[in-house]
């Protein structure tokens, strides 16, 4: 149903060179109009590079982009319907407020009256309505950020990209702009690409994500997806926390069957494709997943890993307890115990049983 | 056309490149080559070339009259050199470690004579040297404390001085660069150990303002190389430099080609000094920078 | 040693730091002096009421009537302004040009060939560059006209050549002080313009250019400060007859001193003292527009 409608923007198979560097390797990815669309990646896994190109600042080396369904071939910035929120801001220095957030429409030649119309919009929206004749040195971090999102907005441009819109801001800041900026996004139903670092902000903010890293899309689904059924092993590193078991794949079939290095066997319901019988792997769970108990009071329950351990540190949290258990083989496991929910609590040192369910498992090839 | 230009930005860098270049490939770069090619030349008698190759210029050139001039040409240089620095130096590092205010207005107090026309400056020196009526001698000669005019003028001293002045700030302003960046607790140290004052100089200071030091000497050493007004307004018609003989070719004797052979002489040597530069302080000095 | 001998060699490291200080200062002030002196002296005497540069005779300002009166100072004076703004204006646009290439543009095909015909001839000396002109402009034949000029109701009559070889010269120092300014520069400022449809024109006009003012403003101040001191270049590529400010008191020195060249002198040194307060201003503004960037 999604295919029938042309995407807001197309990547197809597009690759960007520097020299000797490959930034972009063979990225295609396909974005739905309206939809809040997160880039997300560490430094240098080519997010940002991939957002320049449908801006139009790079050229893919091979490849094309497509503006709803329009290949963008040459076209320079100007000439592209889509408008950034850059990463310092870019606000031009020498005008006010109301100038750099009239200037794209200037630029257009849409007339005066409407013009001030439109900005006078634009600031209400922002809430900087009276900032009118201000100079960006005058305004905070916050402000700035506001003024530049309302210059791209302004154009209603089919596309907005926002590269890392909210790293210069501390945190309380970015958290109420993470709100502002989703709000804000829902009420001009413009599609949004995001390109950040911060899983959590791509979490909370994006409809659909794509997970990069050195250059390649690793995963592409909505939060939830990438989340809870992450498939490899970077992208379950890389969001949220995660505990790592090395294993050695025993079977593969109706799920995967794995040995640890103490010799106890593991089940998990997903394993990659690509596992053998034989070869090292990881198997990867969330630590909120997992449940802890004292030896003699194991439940004996169908589908669920069991395997024995020593309560090195405990960690009130408030909401939850967090345990750090070592286990036989070296191997250390994070447990998050929701307080209230079971009377037991556990102390340090003391032996334990760590269970999971078979589900909750996923079992990924060491090498990424 | 635009696309292309999207595609080449070395297209679009040429472009923006291309009046200047334009002009200087016209009025620099191929007068250049014409001076080379002459100083391979015969004169005729009426002072132009004929094109027939020769040698002989450069030959000239090592004719005892000439070479004395030139060797005097680079004595004076590198006096001029040596004695900027040697006066220039301290007067860098104190400078350097004023207080930042002290510091903006002494740089700009320096500024204001070197954007003085040069000539004028070295008219100045002219009214104070003078052999009888310059003022130096007669107020000496007037305070009693000396019976006959010091040979202060049309001599090597003259000159050395006169480019001295002119050319000092070009030594200073380098090696207050360099030493300004220097961590300011470093100079306070060095100031307080006043036992180790001179070795703290020696492994600390005077290294790390090297950059400036080659800089500076670089850029007192050519111009004075190649100086023609100081020693015409201040050598009195008896000490000439280079700068001096190459005028007389051009503009007095006619014989072109010779001056030209001088002038091409006068750049190798100039462009041996800045290939030393480039070796020694200049690759320092740029990664210096960098840090 | 025995305890209060030790405290005798330790005051006397204080005296010799502190006489060392004061020192220091006698250098600093004697070293400004050097450069000053020789410049007060010569503002002095150009008030002298005698022909002599080094016997005080009182108060006067004759020198500087008769500095007015002289018809060949006077079109010299207007010589020399007039080919130092014709000459800066040209300079300066080419000059930002290049600079422009160079900064924006790290490596293109024939980056290096570029940079030494740029660069070369802030190194040359000016005698170099001086009959290098002169027998370019002998041999070539180009240059030679006059331009005849009514400038501010002055008659001129300027040979190209002298503008050709000012702006030769001045191109390079143009190039160097916007490209710094350039540098400085942040660049998604004009990517913001560009992604708010403002074509390369549009984007160089509204955001590159009233950036890089300061810059473009300080390199036209040195263009014009070089083009009004030279006195070299003018020399070997005027041919005779035409004369600016230097080469006139050239000329002057050349047959005998006399007060009248201390007070064109200081009419020159009063120029040069106007173009430093201007170069300051222009320097002032620069820093506003860095704090108004960050």
């Amino acid at each position: 149903m999604v295919e029938t409608s042309v995407p807001a923007v197309e990547l197809r198979d597009v690759v960007k060179r520097f020299a000797e560097v490959i930034a972009v390797n063979h990225v295609s990815l396909k974005i739905a109009p309206g939809e809040f669309f997160a880039l997300l990646g560490p430094s240098g896994s080519g997010k940002t590079t991939t957002l320049r190109m449908i801006g139009g600042f790079e050229l893919p080396t091979e490849g094309e982009v497509f503006i709803e369904g329009e290949p963008q071939g040459y076209k320079p910035p100007y000439q592209r319907p889509v408008n950034t929120v850059f990463q310092n801001y870019a606000l031009f220095p020498h005008m006010t407020v109301a100038q750099n957030i009239a200037f794209g429409l200037e630029m257009r030649g849409v007339p005066r009256e409407e013009i001030r119309r439109r900005v006078g919009e634009m600031l209400e929206l922002v809430r900087l309505s009276g900032y009118e004749r201000r100079r960006p040195h005058q305004l905070s971090g916050g402000e700035q950020q506001r003024v530049a999102l309302a210059r791209a907005l302004i154009n209603r441009p089919k596309v907005l990209l926002l590269d890392e819109p909210l790293g210069a801001l501390d945190l309380k800041l970015r958290k109420a702009m993470q709100l502002e900026l989703k709000t804000i996004q829902e009420q001009v139903g413009i599609t949004f690409i995001y390109v950040t670092h911060d899983q959590e902000e791509a979490i909370t903010m994006a409809d659909r994500i794509a997970v990069m890293n050195r250059g390649r899309v690793l995963q592409v689904g909505t939060p939830q997806e990438v989340y809870e059924h992450p498939e490899n092993l970077f992208v379950a590193d890389f969001i949220g926390d995660t505990n790592f078991i090395p294993v050695q794949v025993q079977q593969v079939g109706d799920g995967v069957q794995v040995l640890t290095v103490s010799g106890a066997v593991l089940l998990a319901h997903w394993g990659e494709p690509t596992l053998n019988a034989g070869s090292e792997a990881m198997m990867a769970v969330r630590p909120e997943r997992m449940r802890l108990h004292r030896p003699e009071e194991v439940p004996q329950q169908e589908g669920w890993n069991a395997v024995e351990g020593i309560i090195r540190h405990v960690i009130y949290h408030g909401l939850d307890i967090r345990y750090e258990v070592h286990l036989a083989g070296g191997t250390t496991l994070h447990v998050r115990m929701p307080v209230g929910q079971g009377e037991t609590r556990f102390q340090r040192g003391e032996h334990v049983v760590v269970s999971w369910p078979h589900a909750a498992a996923r079992v990924f090839r060491s090498e990424s | 056309m635009s696309a292309l230009l999207q595609r080449k930005p070395g297209l679009r860098a040429w472009l923006l490149l291309a009046p200047s270049f334009v002009w200087l490939m016209l009025f620099f770069i191929i007068p250049l080559g014409i001076i080379l090619v002459y100083s391979f030349l015969e004169r005729d008698v009426y002072g132009g070339v004929v094109w027939k190759w020769t040698l002989d210029n450069y030959r000239r050139v090592f004719d005892p009259l000439y070479f004395k001039t030139f060797l005097a040409s680079l004595w004076i240089a590198f006096l001029t050199a040596f004695f900027s620095l040697l006066f220039g130096y301290p007067l860098a590092y104190y400078i350097a470690t004023r207080p930042e205010k002290v510091r903006n207005a002494l740089v700009l107090a320096l500024m204001i004579p070197f954007w003085t026309n040069f000539l004028v400056r070295t008219y100045a020196w002219l009214t104070l040297l003078r052999t009888n009526t310059g003022l130096i001698n007669v107020w000496l000669q007037q305070w009693g404390i000396i019976d006959r005019p010091l040979p202060l003028f049309g001599n090597t001293f003259a000159i050395t001085l006169g480019l001295v002045y002119g050319w000092m700030p070009d030594m200073i302003l380098p090696i207050y660069a360099a030493l300004e960046r220097l961590d300011r607790r470093l100079l306070e140290a060095a100031e307080d150990l006043y036992a180790s004052r001179w070795q703290v100089f020696r492994r600390v200071i005077w290294p790390l303002s090297l950059p400036g030091v080659v800089a500076g000497t670089m850029l007192v050493f050519i111009p004075s190389l190649g100086a023609f007004v100081t020693p015409a307004i201040l050598g009195g018609g008896k000490r000439l430099m280079i700068g001096n003989v190459i005028t007389n070719q051009f503009l007095g004797a006619h014989d072109w080609p010779f001056g030209s052979a001088l002038s091409v002489l006068m750049m190798a040597v100039m462009l041996v000094a800045t290939l030393i530069y480039f070796r020694t302080g200049g690759e320092e000095g740029r990664r210096g920078g960098l840090g | 040693m025995t305890a209060p001998a030790a405290s005798q060699p330790r005051l006397s490291h204080r005296l010799r730091h502190e006489a060392l200080r004061v020192l220091f200062h006698i250098y600093g002030a004697a070293g400004y002096l050097f450069f000053y002196l020789p410049i007060i002296i010569l503002v002095i005497f150009s008030f002298n009421d005698s022909r002599s540069v080094s016997q005080w005779a009182g108060f006067s300002w004759r020198w500087y009537e008769a500095m007015l009166q002289d018809r060949q100072i006077m079109l010299a004076l207007w010589n020399s302004v007039f080919v130092a703004v014709v000459s800066t204006a040209i300079a300066t646009v080419l000059g930002t040009l290049a600079a422009m290439a160079l900064e924006r543009y790290r490596r293109f095909p024939g980056r290096l060939f570029a940079d030494i015909t740029l660069y070369l001839p802030i190194i040359i000396p000016d005698i170099a560059m001086a009959i290098m002109l002169l027998a370019f402009f002998n041999l070539s034949g180009i240059g030679l006209h006059v331009w005849k000029v009514n400038f501010f109701g002055v008659r001129l009559a300027v040979p190209f050549s002298v503008i050709i070889g000012h702006v030769a010269f001045n191109i390079s120092f143009v190039a160097v002080v916007v490209q710094a300014r350039l540098a400085q520069m942040d660049r998604t400022l004009e990517e913001a313009a560009q992604d708010l449809y403002a074509n390369p024109w549009r984007t160089f006009w509204r955001v590159t250019l009233p950036l890089m003012m300061p810059g473009v403003l300080g390199g036209a101040l040195l263009a014009f400060t070089l083009s009004l001191d030279d006195f070299v270049i003018t020399f070997f590529t005027s041919g005779a007859g035409f004369n600016t400010l230097p080469v006139r008191v050239f000329g002057m020195i050349r047959k005998g001193v006399t007060p009248k060249i201390n007070a064109v002198s200081s009419l020159m040194l009063g120029f040069s003292l106007l173009l430093v307060t201007l170069a300051l201003l222009a320097a002032r503004g620069r820093d506003e527009r860095n704090v108004r960037l960050f």
